[in-house]
């Protein structure tokens, strides 16, 4: 395949640390965004309790899927608990007041789907799919999980050793243990900093009764978003939703951390670890989802990044064979985000790669970028984005995210009129003020 | 292993072990409620074309499948198929290299293509308004690629990159090389990327000829599906993939693999601290009676979470941080395989507890609740992959390359009639064989 993997070496191993890294990819012509969101557009509805529900009525497939979207995330962790929102989140799903793991489990393959949760720094999501037939069902579920959980605790034990274990494994792919030390030096003491499954040293730690505590303060029906797509009727699951989540606890647990703005390290930090190829990543802080050069930076990692057509592959993969990975990511977040550049090679070719992915992203400040470049650009984020949200789990997840990091769950539209706004003079201006001093990781092995 | 973003869907994971373990798995058919039946046509110059109206989206996905793969590799070609794949997105007479990226992505589309033992394939997927020029670009690649000497200079490079990072992923390291372990001294045994050697003494002149004898159009198909009108798209099919002049020669079998003799085992150092176990049995190919089975059986040992192994040994006795197991049907054999992850110390206990949970399937049998369980997922799998043009498209273009479009559209329907008492039999005919057995053990590391 010759593909770059980074795309899914990113997604596959950073998943829960780096839930949205890749979303937002792109979206596509205005005509092809609007029709994939399909046929009609999703409704929003406040509950009494302050829970919202979003419905998309979509029949393309007779399938459903369901997100369950809780405001609370690894931002609001500290030294002390970090990663205690995963390691919940992990325990969910292993019992109810009335339902043991194993009958969440049969429960779910019997609605012919799947069920997963999940935490992110901004959010924590409890994600679930049936074919259409079953939906009353996987809603049922869904709510039983997010209301009624036991927090057993020998599930408790099972789940530690599990992220404990994640832990240690993150730290033996190459990729990610030098992507988890890139983000630690961005953002120094400020949670971003932190993989989302916390430290080993805390979660050894948390015993149920703080988990049960931040269940309680947290699990509140106004940081819930439940959002579905598929081939259901809106009235019908509104009305549903109604009656599952009318006992979800009122209140949002209290106001949100007040963090320290990070102080990116903009130095260079060398891990020695034995890998067939070495890792070369170098990151800068970049605007929060809601900032007015959001779209800027977007249409920047395309242009440096993205896909085959990007200048990281043309030049450095295409024309020195350097790479068979390199990309470039903006994720999204709601405080303070990233941007990264990133390449995969052979030892031996490490200090020209570094030097390849700085010449390319020193060129974006420099110079200007020709209006083809621009147009190739936002072609490839908008097709991306619309390519992405096709499926009813990713159009359910859209709706949900985008409503959760407070952007509102229709932001697609004004996304891609954001995209299609930009100008090269306020790209020139975006890669000037964001990237100026990169902060940049090497991991490979030990030079003899 | 291709998504740029989170959520596989079910192309990436039909991609990714398309590469990685060298074949897919099972996956059923029959046709959509909502959808017209596939249109199947065979042009005079053997190339087939299926068609497929879609119009969920405005997006069509443009597959060309070839049947040639690792597996009809002379010794000193070991890895051309897969340094072919590349090859072909390296210009053209026309085409400068690149162009089919820059084109499709400018586009807003995706591209992209994979090479397992049994078939290589290429896919755009683009709005729907650009699928004549799409056909066409397809056309040219297939059969008029450079194989510019520079290019092939540089991409041998890219090439062994892709090899370095296959090695620093473990799972996809284990997955590999099982198939090396199971399937010794047989095509399917050798790795889909090729060896080094054979590499780098390739030509313009060996490639090609690689390119030249494959690239035929007895061996390929043309899968389109979207929201496009069956007649304009088998027009430009013809004017286009019609030309190409019939080579008169089709794909040579391969054999079918047996059983080993007695049970084969590899221990490899690796630098993680987690240790590994892959167990692979010869299973059926794909056209045998018994996959559905098979397919059932694989699934209840450990195709989910509430499954065998992964309620024995993940979730009671807590000994693994992974486990699964899964079904390979290639078109001359397959494997059922059940992976784990889990602390070095414990191999033995793993390795023993993997072996009671067939065992307990083989002496009594599985329930009526997860017979029915395992067929609910298969049905679940085939409707969710309707969901995309690109879900539909492989399906139907991997069957063509090895199977039928009809055995492929009513697997479904086979697999509702699979009998407990047939996934029984199946567990004792194919699991009481000798086994391959690969260990990842960590080294003794210097920090």
């Amino acid at each position: 395949m010759r593909r770059s993997v980074a795309g899914s070496a990113i997604a596959t191993l950073l998943a829960g640390a780096l839930l949205a890294v890749v979303s937002l990819a792109g979206g596509g012509r205005a005509a092809a965004v609007e029709a994939a969101s399909g046929p009609s557009p999703a409704v929003k509805t406040r509950l009494p309790n302050r829970l919202t529900v979003i419905v998309q009525e979509n029949p393309i497939a007779p399938v459903v899927a369901a997100s369950l979207f809780v405001r609370v995330g690894s931002r609001w962790e500290t030294d002390e608990n970090a990663g205690i929102t995963n390691l919940l989140q992990l325990l969910l799903v292993k019992g109810t007041t009335t339902r043991s793991a194993l009958e969440i489990a049969e429960a779910t393959e019997r609605l012919g789907g799947s069920l997963s949760a999940s935490a992110d720094p901004d959010f924590s999501e409890l994600r679930g799919t049936a074919l259409s037939r079953n939906w009353t069902a996987l809603l049922e579920l869904m709510a039983d999980i997010a209301l009624r959980p036991s927090l057993p605790a020998d599930e408790l034990e099972g789940e530690r050793r599990v992220t404990l274990t994640s832990l240690r494994t993150r730290q033996d792919q190459p990729f990610s243990a030098a992507f988890d030390t890139l983000a630690a030096r961005l953002f120094g003491g400020h949670p971003y900093g932190r993989p989302v499954l916390g430290r080993a040293e805390s979660v050894e730690r948390l015993d149920r009764a703080p988990l049960l505590a931040h269940y309680q303060r947290y699990y509140r029906a106004g940081r819930m978003v439940l959002s579905v797509s598929g081939d259901v009727s809106g009235p019908a699951v509104l009305a549903a939703a109604r009656r599952l989540f009318a006992e979800a606890p009122t209140g949002d647990g209290g106001s949100d951390p007040v963090l320290p703005r990070p102080t990116a390290g903009a130095d260079r930090t060398r891990v020695a670890r034995a890998s067939a190829q070495a890792q070369v990543l170098m990151g800068f802080l970049a605007p929060p989802i809601h900032h007015p050069d959001y779209a800027a930076m977007k249409v920047l990692s395309a242009a440096l990044g993205g896909g085959m057509s990007g200048r990281l592959f043309t030049e450095l993969r295409d024309k020195q064979g350097l790479a068979y990975s390199t990309s470039a990511q903006n994720p999204s977040r709601v405080d303070t985000s990233f941007f990264f550049a990133q390449l995969g090679t052979a030892p031996a070719n490490a200090t020209k790669a570094e030097e390849g992915l700085a010449q390319q992203i020193e060129r974006l400040r420099r110079e200007r970028l020709s209006a083809g470049a621009l147009e190739r650009a936002r072609m490839y984020l908008l097709g991306q984005f619309a390519l992405d949200r096709r499926t009813n789990a990713r159009l359910a997840w859209y709706h949900g995210w985008f409503e959760v990091m407070g952007v509102g769950h229709d932001f697609a539209e004004r996304y891609a009129r954001a995209v299609r706004a930009v100008t090269v003079e306020e790209l020139h201006r975006a890669a000037n003020t964001y990237l100026g001093r990169p902060t940049t990781v090497t991991l490979g092995p030990p030079t003899p | 292993m291709t998504a740029p973003r989170l959520g596989p869907s079910a192309i990436w994971l039909l991609l990714m072990i398309a590469l990685l373990t060298g074949c897919a798995t099972t996956r059923s058919e029959t046709p959509p409620r909502t959808l017209p039946p596939p249109v199947r046509e065979v042009l005079p110059n053997g190339l087939r074309l299926i068609i497929q109206e879609h119009r969920a989206s405005p997006f069509v996905a443009l597959q060309l499948w070839i049947a040639v793969g690792g597996r009809d590799e002379r010794p000193e070609e070991r890895g051309f198929a897969h340094f072919a794949e590349h090859m072909l997105f390296k210009g053209t007479e026309t085409l400068g290299p690149g162009f089919v990226d820059q084109e499709v992505e400018a586009y807003g589309g995706r591209t992209n293509a994979a090479t397992s033992n049994d078939y290589t394939f290429y896919y755009l997927l683009l709005p729907v308004a650009r699928a004549s020029r799409g056909i066409e670009v397809l056309a040219d690649v297939a059969v008029n690629s450079k194989f510019d000497p520079e290019e092939i200079a540089r991409e041998r490079e890219v090439v062994f990159e892709e090899m370095r990072l296959g090695e620093d992923n473990p799972r996809a390291s284990l997955g590999r090389r099982l198939y090396g372990v199971l399937f010794q001294g047989h095509p399917y045994g050798r790795p889909v990327l090729g060896d080094p050697a054979a590499l780098r003494g390739a030509t313009r002149e060996t490639l090609r000829g690689f390119y030249k004898r494959h690239y035929i159009p007895e061996k390929m198909t043309v899968v389109v599906v979207g929201a496009v009108d069956p007649d304009s798209v088998r027009a430009i099919a013809r004017r286009t993939f019609g030309t190409f002049p019939a080579a008169g020669q089709a794909r040579a079998a391969a054999p079918v693999p047996s059983p080993p003799a007695a049970p084969l085992a590899e221990v490899v150092a690796r630098p993680e601290r987690q240790a590994s176990l892959g167990l692979a049995w010869v299973a059926p190919r794909l056209a045998s009676a018994d996959t559905p089975a098979v397919d059932v059986l694989a699934h209840i040992l450990g195709g989910s979470r509430s499954s065998r192994l992964n309620q024995a040994l993940r979730e009671k006795a807590r000994i693994v941080s992974s486990i699964s197991a899964g079904y390979s049907a290639l078109e001359w054999g397959g494997a059922v395989m059940v992976t784990a992850q889990f602390e070095p110390a414990l191999q033995e206990q793993v390795e023993a507890g993997i072996l009671a949970q067939v065992r307990r399937i083989q002496d009594t049998g599985v329930a009526p609740d997860e017979l029915e369980r395992a067929i609910t997922a298969s049905e679940a799998e085939l409707v969710f992959s309707r969901e995309t043009v690109e879900g539909l498209a492989v399906a139907y273009g991997r069957a063509e390359t090895v199977w039928t479009l009809e055995n492929e559209r009513q697997y479904l329907d086979r697999l509702r009639t699979v009998t407990r008492e047939q996934v029984q039999e199946a567990a004792r005919r194919y699991l009481s064989a000798p086994y391959a057995r690969l260990a990842f053990q960590p080294k003794a590391r210097p920090q």
